[in-house]
């Protein structure tokens, strides 16, 4: 239902503005959720692949946010839209405006109107949970971030079984960022309702050591 | 002229167009290479590698979208994150990211370099007319 209320929102978007030539959403993950109708199949693959890696070195610039590509016959744009990514692309003589409004304003409410009427949404409203940072420095910090193992068990329990391996750290500023998760290992954190976020990620959130973030897991599709 | 000469042409405009936008507030720096070397002027140097690197992976992923959606040849790539936004164009042989605020109208500062590639174009054109002119004297020379 989820899907089929996005596709028809892109159908209806790309029938007010003919210049829209394509459009779809897609997750961080590069599943296509939905597509608007098209007149001629082209592969998709290939740029969403590359767009991802691009979400990845975005990093260093607090994450990807808009990605606007200007080409002598059109321009494409992917957008950031709550978890997914909206990419529509339109012709040269296309009102940027509208495409701007479309992307910015028009998307963000249709999704946040569906998920609040949608009973079983793609992704569950967790509850998120307060944790204290303390920075994971070192060799080997790598970029998955290290929380108690209590916390990761009664997340899967509350979610069938599902296994968490990805997780949304939020501060309170509203800087937010995604990255894998493990349980702590030692034992001088195990009992401690903190959170051990890598180093690099512990900057691009400019987070201090005690700081209380909002974490919750990343739900796997289909839980 | 030759193609030497018109590529270090090219780099000579652009670093200048570059000295004065570097210095309007917002502006973190910038990167400009070609594929034997590059000049780099970035605010924070430890953001160096991590700046060539999303510079380089946005052109790319620039010229694929660009081919997938048919959008014709690229003329930017506009990247914008939660604190950063970043220019990316290819002129000639030369491809250029500037890294500024979010708040920084980059139309703006596209609006001043696209002054380098319609130089550029210029002198292309004024190069091959010189040429074609030189073939003509060439042909009316009397032997």
């Amino acid at each position: 239902m989820y899907a089929n209320a996005l596709k028809t929102a892109l159908t209806e978007v790309r029938n007010i503005c003919p210049d829209i030539t394509r459009s779809f959403i897609f997750t961080k993950e590069g599943t296509i959720i939905a597509e608007a109708a098209q007149d001629a199949e082209i592969s998709t693959e290939k740029t969403i692949y590359s767009f991802q890696s691009l979400i990845e070195k975005a990093d260093t610039i607090g994450g990807l946010n808009t990605f606007l590509v200007n080409g002598n016959k059109g321009v494409a744009q992917i957008s950031r839209v709550n978890n997914m990514y909206l990419a529509l692309s339109a012709s040269k003589k296309a009102d940027m405006t509208y495409i701007q409004s479309v992307a910015k304003i028009i998307f963000p409410t249709v999704m946040k109107l569906l998920e609040n009427i949608v009973s079983t949404p793609l992704k569950s409203a967790f509850s998120s949970q307060d944790l204290m940072a303390e920075n994971l420095t070192g060799l080997f910090s790598g970029e998955t971030a290290q929380i108690n193992n209590e916390i990761l068990k009664e997340w899967s329990k509350n979610l069938n079984n599902a296994h968490i391996d990805e997780i949304e750290i939020e501060t309170s500023n509203g800087k937010i960022a995604t990255c894998k998760v493990k349980a702590i290992s030692e034992r001088e954190f195990k009992e401690k309702s903190l959170i051990r976020i890598p180093e690099k990620i512990y900057r691009t959130l400019g987070v201090e050591k005690g700081e209380l973030v909002k974490v919750k897991p990343i739900v796997p599709e289909g839980k | 002229m030759s193609v030497k000469d018109k590529s270090e042409e090219l780099y000579a405009s652009l670093r200048f167009n570059l000295e004065n936008i570097r210095n309007k507030e917002g502006i973190f720096g910038y990167i400009l290479r070609n594929s034997k070397s590059a000049s780099v002027d970035i605010n924070d140097p430890t953001k160096i590698i991590d700046y060539a690197m999303l510079s380089a992976e946005s052109i790319e992923t620039g010229e694929v979208a660009a081919e997938i959606f048919r959008l014709g040849s690229m003329n930017s790539v506009v990247i914008e994150g939660n604190d950063v936004k970043v220019l990316s164009l290819v002129i000639g042989d030369q491809r250029l990211s500037i890294f500024m605020d979010k708040k920084v109208d980059h139309n703006k500062i596209s609006k001043e370099l696209d002054l380098t590639k319609h130089n550029q174009r210029r002198n292309a054109s004024f190069t091959q007319n010189s040429e074609e002119n030189q073939e003509q004297n060439e042909i009316e020379v009397p032997l």
